[in-house]
C-alpha cells in the first residue's frame, strides 16, 4: 500500500534561510531537506518545536519560498496555484473569520475550491455532518470552542474533495474522542485511495496510522523510512520470562550469553539477544523450569525519536 | 471566469464580513453625526446658508468615508497575515493577485455602501434645513466613491507588505499629496527651470490626483458637471486603481507569509 506508488509530494535538498534582526543576519531553518510521500499513504512528519515541521509545510503550500530546492505536489511545481483544488491544507490553529457561520466558511472555501454550484450546499452539508458540527451549523465562528474550530479546519481542507491533504497537528485542540474520530477520518481517506501528509507532534499516533516517516530536527531529516522498519530497526533484545529457574541454569544462562536476569522464583525476566532465544529456552526446559512468555522488545516511534533528537544534539 | 468566481467570492467574503463588524457602524454612525451637526451648524451662518451648509455637508462626506477607507484598508491584508486566515485561503487555487483584487473589491463595495448611507444622512439634513440636494450633488457624491477606490487600492498595495500603522501614515500621506499633486504640477510647470518641469511632470504621472474626483464646488454652486469629466474620472479610476493592484500583487507575491 505505502512507497509502492508514484512519489505524489516529492522534496528535494531544500534549503530555507530567513532573514532575521535589523543587520537582515540569515538564520538557517532548513537545510538539505528531502522525502517523498507517496500515493495513497499516510505519511508522518515528526519532529520537536522548532525542527522546521511547518516551515516546510509552508513552502508546500506555496506560502513561502525555499532558498534553494524543489518541492512538488503531484508533479506541480508548488509555487503554481491552479492545481490546488486537487490538495487540502489544515493548518496549525487554524484561524477563521469570526462574524461567518461554519456553513458560511465552508460555503466560501467550497467556492474558491470551485465546487460545483449545484452540488455546494450539499457537499456542505456533508462535511458538516462529517465532523459532527451540523448542530453548530448556524452558529458564528466566534462562539466555537478551539476543538470545534479544528473540525471546521479538517472540513475545510476536504471539501472539495482531494487527492491530497496536508494537516499540520490535526489532533491540537481536541479531546481523546476528537482525536480517535480523527484517526478514523485519516484511516478512511486512506482507504478511499487519498494521500495524507500530515506533521504532528504525537508519536503515539504516528506510530498507530502512519505507513511511513520522516524525522525532521534542526531542520534536516534525520530518519526517514517505514513505521514499522524504523521501529524494527532498533529491535535489539528478547524478553524470556521463566519460573523455577535453578540456580546452576541461571549461572549456565549468564556465564553463555549476554543477558540480564531479574527476579527469583516465580517470575525471572531473561532480556537477551533474539538470537540466543533458543538456546536458553533450551536450558531452562532442561533444568526443570517453566516458560511463562516469550516476547521481542521492539523500540517505540519514540525510542526512534530521541536517537534521532540526541544525534542531531551531537552535530552541534 | 473560475478566477472572477474566486475574487467575487472573496469580495463577497470580504464585504459580507465587513457589514457585520460592530466597529464599522459605530465608525459611520459617528460620521453621520458628525455630517449632521456640521451641516446644522452652517446653518448659524449669515450668508450663502445653502452653500456653505451642502460644502460642510459634501467636505464631511469626503473626509470621513476617506478616514474610513483608510482604517479598515491599512489592515486589510496585514491582518489576514497576522491572523493566519490566509493560510487556508492561499492552499485553494487562489493566486495572490486574485486574493488581493477580491479583498479589495471587497471592502470598495463596503466604503461604497457606507458613502451611499452617508449621502443619505446628508440628503435629509439639507432637505430638513431647507436646501434639499439635486442631481450635481449626486454626481459629485458619486466621483468621491471612484476617488475611494482608488483610496483602498493604496490602503490595500501598503497593507501587503506593511504594518497598519506605517500603512496608515503612508495612505493619508498619499490621499493630502492627491488632493495637491494638481497645483503641484502647475506650480512646477511655471518654473524656468527645465529640469524642475520635468520633475514635476514625472511626480505627477506616477502620484493620484485626487482632484480629478473633487467636485463639490460645482454641485454646490450650480456650475456644469461635463459628462467627459464624469468619464474620465471614472477611467482613471479603474486604470489607477489597476495599477496599484499589480504593483500590490508584484509585491506581496514574493513576499515570504510565516
Amino acid at each position: 500500500m505505502s512507497g509502492t506508488g508514484r512519489a505524489v509530494v516529492h522534496v528535494g535538498n531544500l534549503v530555507k534561510d530567513f532573514r532575521v534582526g535589523f543587520g537582515m543576519r540569515r538564520r538557517r531553518v532548513l537545510s538539505d531537506v528531502s522525502f517523498s510521500a507517496f500515493e495513497g499513504e499516510i505519511f508522518g512528519f515528526v519532529g520537536p518545536n522548532g525542527a522546521g515541521k511547518t516551515t516546510t509545510l509552508k513552502i508546500l503550500m506555496g506560502l513561502i519560498r525555499p532558498t534553494s530546492g524543489s518541492a512538488s505536489i503531484l508533479g506541480r511545481n508548488v509555487a503554481e496555484s491552479e492545481f490546488r483544488d486537487q490538495i487540502g491544507f489544515l493548518p496549525e490553529n487554524p484561524y477563521f473569520y469570526p462574524f461567518l457561520t461554519a456553513r458560511e466558511i465552508l460555503d466560501f472555501y467550497a467556492r474558491l475550491s470551485g465546487v460545483e454550484t449545484r452540488r455546494r450546499a450539499e457537499r456542505v452539508a456533508e462535511l458538516l455532518a462529517m465532523v459532527h458540527l451540523d448542530y453548530a451549523a448556524d452558529m458564528r465562528l466566534k462562539t466555537f470552542s478551539k476543538g470545534m474550530l479544528q473540525r471546521v479546519g479538517v472540513a475545510q481542507a476536504l471539501i472539495h474533495d482531494p487527492s491530497v491533504v496536508f494537516l499540520d497537528e490535526p489532533m491540537s485542540g481536541l479531546d481523546p474522542i476528537g482525536r480517535r474520530e480523527i484517526r478514523e477520518l485519516i484511516l478512511a481517506l486512506r482507504a478511499a485511495g487519498k494521500t495524507v501528509f500530515m506533521s504532528t507532534h504525537i508519536l503515539s499516533d504516528v506510530e498507530l496510522i502512519c505507513d511511513r516517516v520522516a524525522i525532521i530536527v534542526k531542520g534536516a531529516i534525520r530518519r526517514q523510512g517505514r513505521t514499522l522498519e524504523l521501529v524494527g530497526d532498533g529491535t535489539s533484545s528478547a524478553q524470556i520470562v521463566v519460573s523455577a529457574l535453578s540456580a546452576d541454569a541461571a549461572d549456565a544462562i549468564e556465564a553463555g550469553f549476554s543477558v540480564s536476569l531479574r527476579g527469583s522464583g516465580d517470575r525471572v525476566e531473561i532480556c537477551t539477544e533474539p538470537k540466543d532465544v533458543e538456546e536458553i529456552l533450551g536450558i531452562v526446559l532442561r533444568s526443570g523450569g517453566r516458560v511463562i512468555e516469550v516476547k521481542r522488545l521492539s523500540q517505540s516511534l519514540e525510542d526512534v525519536f530521541m536517537e534521532a533528537v540526541r544525534a542531531a544534539e551531537g552535530d552541534r | 471566469m473560475k478566477s472572477l468566481i474566486r475574487i467575487l467570492a472573496l469580495a463577497a467574503n470580504t464585504f459580507r464580513e465587513a457589514i457585520r463588524n460592530k466597529l464599522l457602524y459605530t465608525l459611520l454612525g459617528f460620521s453621520i453625526v458628525m455630517i449632521g451637526a456640521g451641516v446644522l451648524l452652517a446653518t448659524l451662518s449669515y450668508v450663502e446658508v445653502d452653500e456653505i451648509l451642502q460644502d460642510m455637508g459634501m467636505a464631511a462626506i469626503r473626509l470621513f468615508s476617506s478616514g474610513i477607507a483608510i482604517f479598515v484598508g491599512v489592515g486589510l491584508i496585514h491582518n489576514e497575515v497576522e491572523r493566519r486566515t490566509i493560510f487556508t485561503i492561499l492552499s485553494k487555487p487562489v493566486s495572490r493577485g486574485e486574493f488581493l483584487v477580491g479583498k479589495w473589491a471587497g471592502l470598495t463595495f463596503t466604503v461604497w455602501l457606507q458613502l451611499v448611507l452617508m449621502a443619505a444622512a446628508f440628503a435629509l439634513v439639507s432637505w430638513l434645513a431647507g436646501a434639499p440636494l439635486a442631481a450635481p450633488h449626486a454626481l459629485a457624491i458619486a466621483l468621491i466613491g471612484f476617488e475611494l477606490m482608488v483610496l483602498v487600492a493604496l490602503a490595500t498595495f501598503f497593507s501587503s507588505f506593511s504594518t497598519p500603522m506605517l500603512s496608515s501614515f503612508f495612505t493619508f500621506g498619499l490621499w493630502l499629496i492627491g488632493h495637491l499633486s494638481r497645483d503641484l504640477y502647475l506650480l512646477g510647470q511655471q518654473s524656468d527651470q527645465a529640469s524642475v518641469s520635468r520633475l514635476a511632470g514625472a511626480l505627477y504621472a506616477v502620484l493620484p490626483d485626487f482632484e480629478i474626483f473633487n467636485k463639490s464646488l460645482e454641485a454646490v454652486h450650480g456650475l456644469p458637471i461635463h459628462g467627459f469629466e464624469i468619464g474620465f474620472a471614472m477611467l482613471y479610476a479603474v486604470g489607477y486603481s489597476g495599477f496599484i493592484l499589480v504593483l500590490a500583487a508584484a509585491v506581496f507575491s514574493r513576499r515570504d507569509l510565516k
